[in-house]
């Protein structure tokens, strides 16, 4: 009898690889292309922004350009490209957006994550949520048409298209981004924390501020500065609101001042220069100004955000060698810098009020009345610190207000400001948090009051215009009568064919990213790169799609270009979602399909995939809602006003619901009904993927029970 | 009994090992065997030194306390360490005789071979129906009259059939842990491997659920070899032939069930055994 082990010897040649041909390699080799297509992008706009903005540093030599306040473009005899105002501007408005956005963010956030019922809570979630999905032409014709002239009227301003205007919009629409990321380092912060605070008899607010924020201090940072970097990059509203004056604010704090931004600019001039014109490439140059403050702000929000996560998983050890070392020179000297900080302010403050001299000689005087202080006070200086530093904080606070009131006013105002943080202050720990409660709950009031507000304004204004006609007609007497279908229809047909665009290729490279990729020099730069085209403003895309598609490619202004544009702006929305919830599928289902004896590619199409597909919808969902929200990367790509037919063709120009929304709004007077029709149609329209895209996701997170 | 003293006794074990090895040997039934196995997580030695057989159609079990290796152990019998990032073997694991580690061989196609089921219940998240043909599908088998017999009898083999049958399209999630625990394995019998690893297949269900299991293991003897892991000391008694007594990545002890838990031969072994640690 032959022995078993001989038998078997003869027919193992069925473990071995058949043939040469590998599937799992070559299925790598294409995730990873799609992948890294993300950031070839990102370095092909760099590029791109460069090439078309040219020689122009040659002939306007940079410091005009950045320091000169004369941009007069289209002056026949001598053009001029200062773009100090414009660059300044575009701060301003930001600053000013962050001043309202900032603390209300925070405490909605607060109380989102910590105060509110869970009910409550919830469903303030989905509608910021929901929210951050309004258009932002739709924000823009809000304040155009509503805040603009409620400026004027009641405030008084001589106009309404202000600095004001402009940073109340941005502040608004910068919320929904401030408070999703805030709320969720808040509620990120482990549980234990705050049963371990509250068990020492700590009362809520003071686990708040003295242990959960602290935690989540560096999320909440990321959250601002996201936040900030979403103000700067928008072009639509406030191209509209902002009034495009080329001046500075005299003095640097009239808001009732207009402004003039990089993206506006760039929105109401280069639909009319002529390709490669100076004047083009003068807004190629703007563009790559824009371009590195966001890339600057993407880094430092994500480079914070990736320590926040680290810290939290605990990977983060507590000195190590490989830590970049400025931000821990920052904290070591957290209180020196901001003293520093405030001291500067202080001295500019002063050489405002006084002449220089006298300004120097103030501030010499104060230093020795300190260094006296530190001498012969028996106490340290430390303990003074606290209130020299209020005492900086108020006096420029004074002064903010006695540019807008009278001096009195002002300083009543601080004293009274200062009083009640004194009272707060020392109130008992119980009626403190009281106090502070009502504070947060009032702010996260004002959030959802102040975003309902402008819903209820588009919905109650556009209804009358919705009727049968205005659904499924063409528009007449230049949209003053008729309806908005073919923009409809033009909307639907550029979402869908960014979608179509976007999705095969954002999918797999969220596949590579969760499936494939290993931590290492290459993972890290597409990364990056698909961080920053995340946050890369809308309207370079549009920019770029005009340098590429439609001049390069000689595509023209086209459906296809704009198409195109929005599928790369919408690219890492559903890479991003796509890479989280295949993640989030559990590692048990692949050994699960391995150990059948599949292949990796096998185990992932056929048992992760579907698992993950829920996500995936709410990724493609989301990145349709923001497809058609979207004005700027289709305003010089694919977008026109007036088109005898719908399009037949890729190839032929579109008209668009945004589109023609800002056109009504800016450009064609006794419009106001039609308008504000089309804001609805067009919000109703956003809203309904956005709120799929939640519900979808939110019954796959109450389904799924592995 | 204190660490040191431990691992002196471990040293001590290798030369008596091979004499067992040899004594089982002699049936020439074997469908697994390990030669001088190693195995590293980075820097991590988790296998040392391992020799050990695996007899057709008996239940073979591996215990030792928790991070001895045995899961790794049971892991490379079908290279489902190649998984896993950092993870380097050295030495061979024969199965019919074959180096499963050597050149020109699949890892996939091991595993059709020899199967494997896990400590927590992953059944994927799909109906019964196309959880148990899975297997079959992905191994390209299209015959609709076979796939549905290839369900039947897997699914009575696992003794689910009668629970299930009725509710083949719903999801299998929606199934209890030890009706679970049993579609994984009818599961892993759909697609007929010859041997099946458990890794601690009962260690997340009731007691009913566990007997419900190890009766099927006894079943599944006649057809299958069975490797388990188990923390259950009265379980590897209970169902095993041969046993594999681990420790700190060392394979201490291995002989015939009866044996081990009666008669052991090393100290350790024993201490093992009757509770003095673990
Ligand atoms: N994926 C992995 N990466 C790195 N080290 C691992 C990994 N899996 C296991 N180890 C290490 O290898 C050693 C053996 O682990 P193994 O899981 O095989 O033990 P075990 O005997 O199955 O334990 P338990 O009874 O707890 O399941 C342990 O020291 C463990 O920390
Ligand atoms: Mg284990």
């Amino acid at each position: 009898m032959a022995s078993t082990t001989e038998i078997y010897e003869q027919d193992t040649t069925e473990f071995e690889i058949e043939g040469a041909f590998d599937t799992d390699k070559l299925v790598h080799l294409i995730l990873l292309m799609c992948a890294s297509l993300a950031t070839i992008v990102v370095f092909f706009i760099i590029f791109l922004l460069f090439q078309n903005a040219g020689n122009f540093f040659r002939k306007v030599p940079l410091e005009e350009f950045l320091f000169d306040d004369h941009w007069l473009p289209t002056d026949e005899e001598e053009p001029q490209f200062g773009a100090y105002n414009i660059i300044a501007g575009t701060l301003l408005v930001a600053f000013g957006a962050m001043v309202i956005a900032v603390p209300l963010g925070i405490l909605t956030a607060i109380f989102i994550a910590e105060i509110a019922p869970p009910k409550i809570s919830k469903f303030l979630k989905a509608s910021v949520e929901l929210l951050s999905g309004v258009p932002s032409v739709v924000f823009g014709f809000f304040g155009l048409i509503i805040l603009n002239k409620y400026i004027k009227e009641v405030l008084g301003a001589p106009s309404g298209a202000t600095w004001l205007s402009g940073s109340i919009i941005l502040a608004i629409m910068a919320l929904p981004t401030i408070v999703t990321v805030a709320e969720d380092a808040i509620s990120s912060v482990p549980m234990h924390y705050r049963e371990a605070s509250l068990a020492m008899g700590a009362t809520r607010w003071q686990t708040i501020s003295k242990v959960i924020l602290p935690g989540a201090i560096s999320g909440i940072t990321a959250a601002v500065i996201l936040g900030l970097g979403r103000a700067i990059g928008e072009t639509m509203a406030v191209l509209m609101v902002t009034g495009n004056n080329n001046v500075f604010p005299d003095p640097i704090t009239d808001i009732f001042s207009p402004l003039r931004t990089i993206t506006g600019t760039i929105g109401i001039e280069m639909g009319e220069v002529p390709a490669n014109s100076l004047h083009y490439r003068a807004l190629f140059a703007l563009a790559i100004v824009l371009f590195l403050i966001t890339f600057i702000i993407n880094l430092t929000a994500n480079f914070i955000i990736s320590r926040f996560n680290k810290k939290l998983r605990g990977e983060l050890k507590s000195k190590s060698r490989n830590q970049i070392l400025i931000p821990e020179i920052i904290k070591e000297n957290k209180k020196t810098i901001t003293y520093l900080i405030l001291s500067i302010l202080f001295g500019w403050l002063l050489t405002n009020i006084f002449d220089i001299i006298n300004a120097v000689i103030i501030s010499l005087i104060l230093i020795g009345i300190i260094l006296v202080l530190r001498i012969i006070s028996p106490f340290k200086l430390e303990e003074y610190k606290f209130l020299i530093y209020f005492y900086m904080l108020f006096t420029l606070l004074a002064w903010v207000f006695s540019t807008w009131f009278d001096w009195e006013t002002a300083i009543l105002m601080c004293l009274a400001l200062a009083g009640f943080i004194f009272i707060l202050k020392i109130l008992n720990p119980i009626n403190q948090q009281r106090v502070v409660f009502s504070i947060i709950s009032i702010a996260a009031f004002i959030s959802v009051l102040s975003l309902s507000i402008i819903i209820y304004y588009i919905v109650s204004n556009g209804l009358p215009a919705i009727t049968w006609e205005f659904l499924t007609e063409d528009s007449e007497d230049s949209g003053r009568a008729g309806g908005i279908f073919p923009m409809i229809v033009g909307t639907l047909w550029l979402t869908v064919g960014a979608i179509i665009y976007a999705v095969p290729i954002g999918v797999a490279a969220g596949i590579y990213l969760s499936e494939y990729a290993k931590e290492g020099p290459i993972t890290k730069i597409i990364r990056t790169g698909i961080d920053n085209l995340n946050g890369t403003p809308s309207i370079v895309f549009g920019l770029f799609g005009l340098a590429f598609f439609v001049l390069y490619l000689d595509f023209g202004i086209s459906m296809i270009a704009g198409q195109l544009t929005l599928a790369l702006m919408i690219l890492p929305t559903i890479i991003r979602t796509t890479e989280e919830s295949v993640k989030s599928i559990p590692q048990s289902f692949r050994e699960g399909s391995l150990a059948l004896g599949s292949t990796k590619w096998q185990s992932i199409s056929k048992v992760v995939l579907p698992a993950a597909m829920p996500g995936i919808t709410t990724g493609m969902i989301l990145g349709m809602g923001r497809a058609s929200g979207e004005t700027a990367p289709i305003l010089f790509t694919a977008a026109v006003f007036k088109q005898k037919s719908l399009p037949r063709y890729v190839i032929q120009p579109v008209m668009a619901l945004t589109y023609h929304l800002f056109v009504l709004a800016t450009s064609i007077p006794d419009s106001d009904t039609q308008a504000a029709g089309t804001a609805l149609v067009l919000l109703v329209l956003v809203m309904i993927m956005y709120s799929f895209a939640i519900y979808v996701r939110n019954s796959y997170q109450k389904k799924k029970n592995w | 009994m204190n660490l040191k003293v431990k691992t002196k006794l471990v040293k001590e074990i290798s030369e008596s090992q091979n004499a067992d090895i040899e004594k089982i040997k002699a049936g020439n039934d074997i469908i697994i065997e390990c030669k001088n196995l190693n195995l590293w997580y980075d820097d991590n030695h988790a296998l040392k030194d391992i020799n050990m057989i695996v007899k057709k159609n008996k239940v073979t079990a591996i215990i030792g306390p928790s991070g001895c290796g045995k899961s790794t152990l049971i892991r490379s019998f079908n290279r489902m360490n190649d998984v896993i990032e950092g993870c380097k073997t050295e030495g061979t694991v024969e199965f019919r005789g074959r180096n499963i580690y050597g050149n020109r061989i699949s890892a996939m196609k091991i595993r059709k071979y020899i199967g494997m089921i896990f400590q927590k219940p992953n059944p994927f998240p799909m109906s019964i129906y196309d959880n148990i043909l899975y297997g079959p599908k992905i191994h390209r088998m299209r015959d609709k009259k076979k796939l549905e017999t290839i369900l039947k009898n897997s699914l009575e083999m696992a003794v689910l059939w009668d629970e299930v049958k009725d509710r083949l399209k719903d999801s299998a999630l929606g199934l209890s842990g030890g009706q679970q625990q049993r579609l994984c394995i009818a599961r892993t019998l759909a697609i007929e491997p010859e041997v099946i690893l458990m890794d601690e297949p009962t260690s997340s269900l009731d007691p009913i659920a566990t007997a419900k299991i190890e009766e099927l293991i006894n079943d599944l003897k006649e057809k299958y070899t069975v490797i388990i892991v188990t923390h259950n000391m009265q379980q590897a008694a209970r169902i095993s032939d041969y046993t594999a007594f681990m420790y700190l990545g060392e394979l201490i002890e291995f002989g015939e069930t009866e044996q081990i838990f009666e008669n052991p031969q090393e100290r350790l072994t024993e201490n093992y055994i009757t509770g003095r640690f673990g």
